[in-house]
């Protein structure tokens, strides 16, 4: 089966008539690591619901792994696992009880329910923590025991809801590598995540939903290459506006401002103020701004490499001694910004 | 099979949990003891020791029984034996006392044809000065037979309304005897309110405590984690509904048998009817809880659904007073409310000592509740949280 999940023309109005969910047209491939972004109120947690056989939608269709989520919910339900981002176990119950008690409800028989907890457990590393109430676990630990119970059906289909969120560097990290281990197993994960280094480091595939549609979708770094592309046309309109009316309009003024261009800085180790002055008159640069550190950063209108090593010629020319530097591209926030705000104009409109 | 595991897991989930939260075990055996306690003595008890004062003007024979008999009466506390009436008549107008029995200075006087008793009575105290109103009635009558040969009369004065009003209640020397036979023999108060004490105490554990379960439960996401497994609603509700009796029928047998130590309560139809009346009651209240909490996301909603309906109910529904001396409309609006048809079942198992088969029409009509709010809520709720 080539795609794990799929949805056409999915669309959800509330009883106030509030459209959630859009004629949404999705497909994550199977075995897959996907990443569900979109901002607050923009339609995720209500198509995960519908995914997860909380909710009906109200037109359209979706499957899970072949099976329509309203015709075989029970086939979906056996098929799909949930990590919420509320850590939903009892909390008087102990990791192991909690992990029983979702494998008797899944039906999990009774001779190897305890084996395939043990096995679970040994692989997210909470067996220490076996007999202990999740109500006395630290926020790491209880999303490994969310983890345990979620998986304890052998589920083809993992949702994580904001997995990592409030979680110490270490424990994000352990369960970063823990989700690639699942991953590598065959399970299919679908991340939501307010993270984008989270989502950029993990996921295979990236949707961005905003007011119930799909507005952009493809690999993080298919993303920020298409960011760069629209970025380096619309900089290319604006500059032969420019050319064309020798005025710039107030309207092409704020774009070239937010413009995610290729950033670039450097710390000098023999700071001077004609390096900055020289720089600030060189074409291609866009503006200077020096941090508390004296790091200099610029923002360069340039997409080529050639534009960088002239720069640095420049400034060694100049006599500066270059301590480090660092180039920046445009990030997946960059394009979750550009993509969301770009919707947020057309729902005003 | 599958099912009963499931069923099983909300019960052992809640054992686990009191066990787990002595506090809350406490809470549970705490409550129904405290609702008893505080019904039973605040409300069901008999008033005595009520502090009155003796105005003697007189001095005899007859004078001395009637001071023994008063002093010798439960219902009153003679602060003091005192002959000035004017002076008796400002300690009940200062509320010193709840009033003073005067005995006119004529009241030894063979001669005298009427001897008028006066009752000084605070009447701003309307529990306590009926009973020492009837109370007083009563040592007359029977002295009044006593001393057949004299016609004796008890006035009351009310102090607080009109201190000069002065009307005589009754003729004591009376042709007329009057047998008074008590069906289901001499029922106190406390017997009246324990049934509906009980269905009450249910009442309020069930529904306040299924909100707490679901509502809780949606609330911090436990509820959408059962839901997310191939489990029908009916499966978890049930479960939630057998784990929830199980807590309210053990409180219920506390009461059961906090009521019979504590107040000597006779149940002539039987522990295990009155129990099996409880169950009844029990489920149809949890289920009235699973109706309204369908659709609530949070415990305060429920609270604030639920609220001004078992609130009424419990004033309507009979459990302080008999329905038929509330004005007409609540008594229609009574026969609404599911905790009137307990009150009644109860009370004729605990009270008249009648079967289950003679208190059918109610466990009818409750099963009737439950059927009904079951299927509706069950249809009503929603997986969503």
């Amino acid at each position: 089966m080539k795609n794990a999940i799929e949805t056409h023309e999915l669309t959800k109005i509330y009883n106030n008539n509030f459209k959630a969910v859009n004629s949404l047209n999705l497909e994550i491939p199977n075995k897959s690591i996907f990443g569900m972004l979109g901002p607050n109120g923009a339609g995720k947690t209500t198509t995960i619901k519908m995914l997860t056989c909380l909710i009906q939608p109200t037109s359209g269709c979706a499957t899970v792994c072949g099976y329509d989520v309203q015709k075989n919910p029970d086939e979906v339900r056996n098929l799909l696992g949930m990590v919420p981002q509320q850590v939903s176990l009892y909390k008087d119950l102990t990791v192991m009880e909690n992990s029983q008690l979702c494998a008797d409800y899944y039906g999990i028989p009774a001779d190897e329910r305890d084996s395939r907890i043990e096995d679970l457990m040994e692989l997210v590393d909470i067996e220490y923590a076996r007999d202990k109430r999740v109500g006395q676990l630290s926020g790491g630990q209880k999303q490994k025991a969310s983890l345990v119970a979620s998986l304890v059906h052998r589920p083809d289909i993992l949702f994580l809801d904001e997995p990592t969120i409030g979680l110490d560097p270490t424990t994000k990290r352990t369960l970063w590598d823990l989700i690639r281990e699942l991953n590598d197993n065959g399970h299919t994960i679908i991340l939501c995540s307010h993270d984008m280094h989270e989502v950029d480091m993990l996921c295979d595939n990236v949707g961005i939903i905003n007011t119930g549609n799909l507005v952009a979708y493809d690999t993080p770094q298919g993303l920020k290459d298409s960011l760069l592309e629209e970025n380096k046309k619309e900089l290319t309109d604006a500059l032969s506006e420019i050319h064309s009316e020798n005025e710039v309009s107030k309207s092409t003024q704020e774009k070239l401002e937010n413009l995610s261009l290729r950033k670039m800085s450097f710390l000098l180790q023999n700071h001077d103020e004609n390096i900055v002055s020289n720089l600030q008159n060189m074409d291609d640069v866009r503006s200077v701004e020096i941090a508390r550190n004296g790091r200099i950063n610029l923002r360069i209108d340039a997409f080529d490499d050639m534009v960088v090593q002239n720069i640095l010629k420049d400034v060694i020319a100049s006599g500066g001694i270059i301590k480090s530097i660092y180039t920046e591209e445009p990030s997946l926030e960059d394009v979750f910004i550009k993509a969301t705000a770009e919707v947020d104009e057309d729902a005003r409109a | 099979m599958l099912e009963l595991k499931k069923f099983w897991w909300m019960i052992k989930k809640e054992l686990i949990s009191l066990k787990r939260h002595p506090g809350r075990l406490v809470s549970i055996i705490a409550f129904p003891i405290i609702m008893i306690l505080l019904f039973g003595y605040g409300m069901g008890g008999e008033m005595t020791d009520l502090p009155i004062l003796v105005v003697s003007q007189s001095d005899g024979n007859l004078t001395d029984l009637t001071l023994d008999t008063i002093k010798t009466t439960e219902t009153y506390h003679v602060v003091e034996v005192i002959d000035d009436m004017d002076e008796g008549k400002h300690r009940v107008d200062n509320g010193e006392v709840k009033a003073a029995i005067i005995l006119p200075s004529d009241y030894d006087d063979d001669s005298s044809q009427q001897k008028s008793v006066t009752l000084y009575l605070d009447s701003s105290d309307q529990m306590a000065s009926q009973i020492l109103e009837s109370s007083t009635q009563g040592i007359f009558y029977r002295l009044s037979n006593v001393v057949a040969a004299s016609q004796t009369s008890v006035s009351t004065q009310n102090a607080s309304i009109e201190p000069s009003l002065v009307h005589s209640l009754s003729n004591f020397k009376d042709d007329i005897s009057l047998h008074i036979n008590k069906i289901y023999g001499n029922i106190k108060y406390i017997d009246f309110l324990v049934p509906a004490v009980l269905g009450m105490t249910v009442m309020f554990s069930c529904m306040m405590g299924m909100g707490a379960t679901i509502a809780g439960e949606r609330e911090t996401g436990e509820l959408a984690r059962l839901f997310m497994t191939p489990t029908s609603v009916s499966t978890v509700i049930g479960g939630k509904i057998a784990a929830k009796l199980l807590i309210e029928l053990f409180r219920a047998l506390i009461l059961i048998v906090m009521a019979i130590l504590l107040f000597n309560v006779s149940i002539k139809g039987g522990i295990l009817q009155t129990f099996i009346v409880l169950v009844v009651g029990a489920l149809c209240f949890v289920s009235f809880g699973i109706f309204f909490s369908a659709r609530t996301s949070t415990q305060e909603d429920y609270a604030q659904i639920v609220m001004p309906f078992s609130m009424p109910m419990m004033f309507v529904s009979g459990v302080f007073y008999p329905i038929e001396t509330m004005p007409w409309i609540l008594q229609k609006l009574a026969y609404v409310f599911p905790l009137t048809y307990l009150n009644d079942a109860m009370r004729g198992i605990m009270l008249k000592g009648q079967t289950l088969g003679d208190v059918w029409f109610d466990l009818v009509i409750l099963l009737g509740f439950t059927l009904l709010f079951f299927i509706i809520g069950v249809k009503r709720f929603n997986r969503d949280v």
